[in-house]
């Protein structure tokens, strides 16, 4: 088969991230210590290029190399997807990068290779493909991880990560060779026509069973969380928002392409596994969350319970499903990013990652707390912000299904999660602050990342309709069912 | 004289085809044929490789060297030989006993493996594989495990330390070995050996690939462990590196697959980079047998001509320059190869 | 075409040495039994026809064992080796576990109708091969060296040593 440049044109996004990271790896080489703050604003500049270079590929509807590649518009959605949330995650590390001794560069490098990864995973029409992408981002954020090899916790966290991540990927590699083996094709359009002709086999049922398992680990979905509340924590805060944010939406990227893409004729069987497993996502994430004196690990947990009502578009198997998981995705990128940006700051500041020293921060800081409430607001999907609109879809989605008992579940835990978002929001507004607490300093480009996630947040909660109706286009091109 | 080996074995097959076995069993005797040619051949070489090395090293620091032991001292190594053939068997009481035993057995494995694709002349594959070289890289780069078996099971300081000195330094040059390699299979398009041989009827690889020459020859001396690249043994700081506790026949194994995996390289190096067994007037294999000691003396001017390297700048010298070498040859080599092909593609 | 005994005996030795690796207390030698069961994946690879892949397995995973060892004697703290890879509290429970994955998949398996392909392989198998990874998945291919470079800077940042 001979290679079209054609096919690569199409790539262009893909190839200028991986040209990025290529660059700033030698840039941080080159450039010395005292200069390599400078290298965040090419970073930040070099993505907003890219994100502004997808807008050419909003038509496209290609299949690449005979099937290996996929450039449709649910690509280019999570394209900019992952590019909104680096750029966010690159302005806000920017004060924590700055407190590294060294290896600077190499963190932004690395930031950008995550993203490619994703972008991979997202557009991957093959599973080898989309297994490379997988592990290219998984490597990725094991190194980021551990950045901070002086603490701990920290190495701790990457350690951990690198044992369960190589295990879910084996069980995923596992799955993904069942499916190969029996379908004889591991690009997933060619897929379909064989297994309408087969039906189901055993095999096959096991090969799925194996892929939810290790689909499920990617996005932290309930029993494979165990592993997201200590990584979260240890990891340095940036790379957690990145990891609890973009990861996961890569993770159900691929997910969902497989499944409804490659199995669709196969729903009835993998339907009832993903419903329990989103069912008992979404209860035990947010059950979890309560107890949880650690803002990174109530996060964590809030992050699971997240991935939990995300799914529900998968469950939904329709069009508006996938188009509410897509605009809830994006909405939880915003708020997500923006709540571990104020972590951040609060913790570069002083020092402490506990809900009890926010303690009065709407005294000595109000931006940073009124940024905080909102985000937490919209996580929790109270209605002036934009959370609220991307899970009203989402039940809808389910109920259309007649599943009204997962939406009242949904619905129920919706708000036991008002009541831990709280807790962090009366420590802020009601709780005195210490006696020797300042207002904190922002440093610019921090203060852009939380204006873009407040705006954001605030935004699409008042005027969702044109990204809604944008996502809604996206899931019904991607499965006009 | 061209096709005497070919004959014979032709011959040998023809007999049992004639004796009635199935081809099954035929192929599988032929096979065990070749392995005791491949061996009988490794080991009268061997034996007097050592001589050879000595008389050189002598020669070079003007010393007789051998002369007692019949003339020329020509008896010296056969004697040497029995001598350690005599000797007890001794293993150390704290061994790790499996491990060691085992270890001077497999160091002899890949060494004779690789020898199944060496074309010791026209027709004179053992097996002519369609990864030829790719086999022999992949055999080689198992050697390291019995070294290290060596320096672990031995128990000993200085074994240890020699073992893992053999693992950072047979890993690092394995990659501008094999990268240096891959200049050759890109001009040929082929992995397979014959393929190899054929491509260099008009012009020898060493002449097209100069760069990958060099590169190979500095790293299949330290791929075989030996001056200046000799740090696993280092007489002077670790006694005699992983053989530290080794005595007797385990010992002279150690000894044996040294130089059979340097007749290997050698081979392989004439195969790749002097045309094979290829030249006029003389028969194949004997062109073969010259080309193969020609590498051999310069493995061996090489060991009594440089000192020894330090630690930090032999892999300093590997992934610094060495690896970064090989790669531009093989961006070279492929900007070459389309420079050519668009040559060719103009009329005149 | 290779008898299917053969295999039978491949796949056994293979599974033995995996045991081994997992059963025995020293390090070293659950390192060692592993070339073992590389080798005899490489073989199985090599009844397949799939020369160039049984290389590969020799050359990436069975070479690579060296380093393996010389991790595991750096990074062993305890005193006795020959107590360095010793099980938890959970072997009875896990042995169960995976006896019970290993039966559903042992089920599994009989139970589904294999679609068996005859075909012979192609005899440049070597340079279809390349084709197909610079042709079709070039993607792929590109990615996994984008993979590498990024393991590669990884390991440089997690490996150098911090000073105070």
């Amino acid at each position: 088969m001979q290679i079209q440049l054609a096919d690569f044109a199409l790539m262009m996004p893909e190839i200028a991230t991986a040209i990025l990271a290529i660059g700033l790896l030698i840039v941080g080489l080159v450039v010395p210590r005292e200069q390599a703050k400078g290298i965040s604003f090419l970073t930040v500049a070099g993505l907003v290029g890219i994100w502004l270079l997808n807008f050419l590929y909003w038509h496209e509807n290609a299949s690449l190399f005979g099937g290996i590649y996929i450039v449709d518009p649910y690509t280019v959605f999570f394209r900019f997807l992952f590019l909104t949330a680096a750029i966010i995650v690159a302005l806000a590390a920017k004060d924590y990068v700055n407190t590294l001794e060294r290896n600077q560069g190499e963190f932004y490098a690395l930031l950008v290779a995550a993203t490619l990864g994703m972008m991979i995973l997202a557009g991957a029409g093959d599973l080898v493909t989309l297994y490379i992408g997988l592990e290219l981002m998984t490597i990725t954020f094991v190194i980021l991880v551990g950045y901070q090899k002086k603490e701990a916790k920290s190495s701790e966290a990457g350690v951990k990560y690198v044992i369960l991540g190589a295990m879910s990927s084996a069980v995923l590699l596992y799955g993904l060779s069942l499916v190969f083996g029996f379908t004889g094709t591991t690009i997933i359009a060619d897929m379909v026509p064989r297994l309408t002709l087969s039906g189901a086999s055993p095999l096959l049922l096991l090969g799925i069973v194996f892929l939810v398992a290790g689909f499920g680990f990617k996005v932290s979905a309930v029993p494979f969380h165990m592993w997201s509340p200590d990584i979260y924590e240890g990891a340095p805060t940036p790379v957690t928002a990145f990891l609890a944010v973009a990861s996961k939406a890569a993770g159900l990227a691929a997910f969902v392409r497989v499944f409804l893409i490659a199995l669709p004729e196969l729903q009835p069987y993998w339907i009832t596994i993903v419903v329990v497993l989103t069912a008992i996502t979404v209860v035990v994430g947010n059950l979890i969350a309560i107890p949880q004196s650690n803002i990174k690990r109530m996060l964590a947990f809030s992050s699971v319970a997240q991935a939990g009502y995300i799914l529900f578009g998968l469950v939904a198997f329709s069009s508006l499903g996938v188009g509410a998981l897509l605009f809830h995705s994006i909405l939880y990128v915003f708020a997500n990013i923006g709540a571990f940006a104020v972590a951040i700051v609060v913790k570069n500041s002083t020092g402490s990652d506990e809900i009890k020293d926010y303690s009065g921060l709407a005294q000595t800081s109000p931006f940073l707390a009124a940024v905080m409430l909102l985000c937490l607001l919209s996580l929790a999907g109270i209605p002036p912000v934009a959370g609220f609109v991307s899970k009203f879809y989402l039940f809808m989605a389910v109920i259309e299904k007649g599943m009204v008992w997962l939406a009242f579940v949904g619905i129920m835990m919706s708000m036991v999660s008002v009541y831990y978002y709280l807790i962090v929001a009366k420590a802020m507004y009601l709780g005195t602050p210490n006696r020797e607490a300042k207002p904190i300093s922002v440093s610019a480009s921090t203060q852009i990342a939380l204006v873009i996630c407040l705006v954001a947040v605030i935004f699409f909660g008042v005027y969702p309709t044109p990204l809604l109706d944008l996502a809604m286009n996206v899931g019904y091109s991607f499965f006009p069912f | 004289m061209e096709n005497l080996f070919v004959n014979i074995s032709g011959a040998l097959r023809g007999w049992f085809t004639g004796m009635g076995l199935p081809p099954m069993a035929v192929e599988a005797i032929m096979a065990l044929v070749f392995l005791v040619a491949i061996l009988a051949f490794v080991l009268l070489n061997v034996v007097y490789l050592v001589y050879l090395e000595r008389k050189l090293s002598a020669y070079m620091q003007q010393r007789l060297g051998p002369n007692r032991v019949g003339p020329r001292g020509l008896f010296q190594t056969l004697l040497d030989v029995l001598k350690l053939f005599g000797k007890e068997d001794i293993i150390p009481n704290a061994a790790d006993r499996w491990v060691f035993r085992l270890a001077a057995i497999l160091v002899m494995v890949p060494a004779i493996m690789a020898f199944a694709v060496v074309p010791f002349g026209q027709g004179m594959i053992a097996v002519d594989l369609n990864i030829g070289i790719f086999y022999f890289v992949a055999v080689s780069s198992t050697a390291t495990i019995a070294f290290l078996m060596a320096g672990w099971g031995s128990n000993n300081k200085w074994a240890l330390l020699g073992g893992m000195r053999t693992v950072a330094q047979m890993v690092s040059y394995e990659l501008p070995m094999v990268l240096s390699l891959l200049g050759v299979v890109m001009l040929a398009g082929s992995l397979r050996i014959s393929d190899i041989m054929a491509a260099q009827k008009t012009v020898w690889f060493v002449v097209l690939q100069p760069v990958a020459f060099l590169i190979y020859l500095v790293a299949s001396t330290a791929e075989l462990n030996r001056q200046p690249f000799d740090l696993p043994e280092g007489e002077q700081e670790l006694t005699a590196g992983p053989f530290t506790e080794y005595s007797g026949m385990r010992y002279a194994l150690f000894f044996l697959a040294e130089y059979t995996n340097m007749i290997a390289v050698s081979a392989i190096a004439a195969t790749l980079f002097l045309g094979g067994p290829q030249g006029p007037w003389l028969p194949s294999w004997l062109w073969f047998v010259i080309k193969v000691y020609v590498m051999i003396g310069i493995y061996m001017w090489f060991r009594w001509t440089f000192p020894r390297i330090r630690m930090d700048h032999l892999l300093a010298f590997n992934w610094k320059f060495l690896v970064p070498l090989s790669l531009a040859n093989v961006l070279v080599t492929g900007i070459g190869l389309e420079i050519y092909k668009w040559f060719q593609t103009i009329r005149w | 075409m290779v008898s299917p005994l053969v295999f039978w005996i491949v796949a056994g030795i293979t599974i033995i040495a995996a045991l081994a690796v997992v059963n025995l207390t020293n390090l070293i030698h659950s390192a060692l039994w592993l070339i073992v069961a590389f080798v005899g994946v490489a073989i199985t690879y090599l009844i397949l026809e799939a020369e160039f892949l049984a290389a590969v397995q020799i050359i990436v995973y069975a070479g690579a064992i060296a380093i393996l060892i010389v991790f595991g004697v750096m990074l062993t703290r305890r005193g006795d080796i020959r107590e360095s890879n010793l099980f938890n509290n959970y072997r009875l429970a896990g042995g169960l576990i995976s006896l019970g994955l290993m039966a559903t998949i042992v089920t599994m398996v009989v139970k589904t109708q294999w679609a068996i392909d005859v075909a012979a392989v192609p005899a440049n198998s070597v340079g279809l091969l390349a084709q197909n990874l610079l042709g079709q998945f070039v993607i792929p291919f590109e990615i996994a060296a984008m993979l590498l470079l990024v393991a590669l800077v990884g390991a440089i940042i997690i490996a150098k040593e911090v000073r105070d």
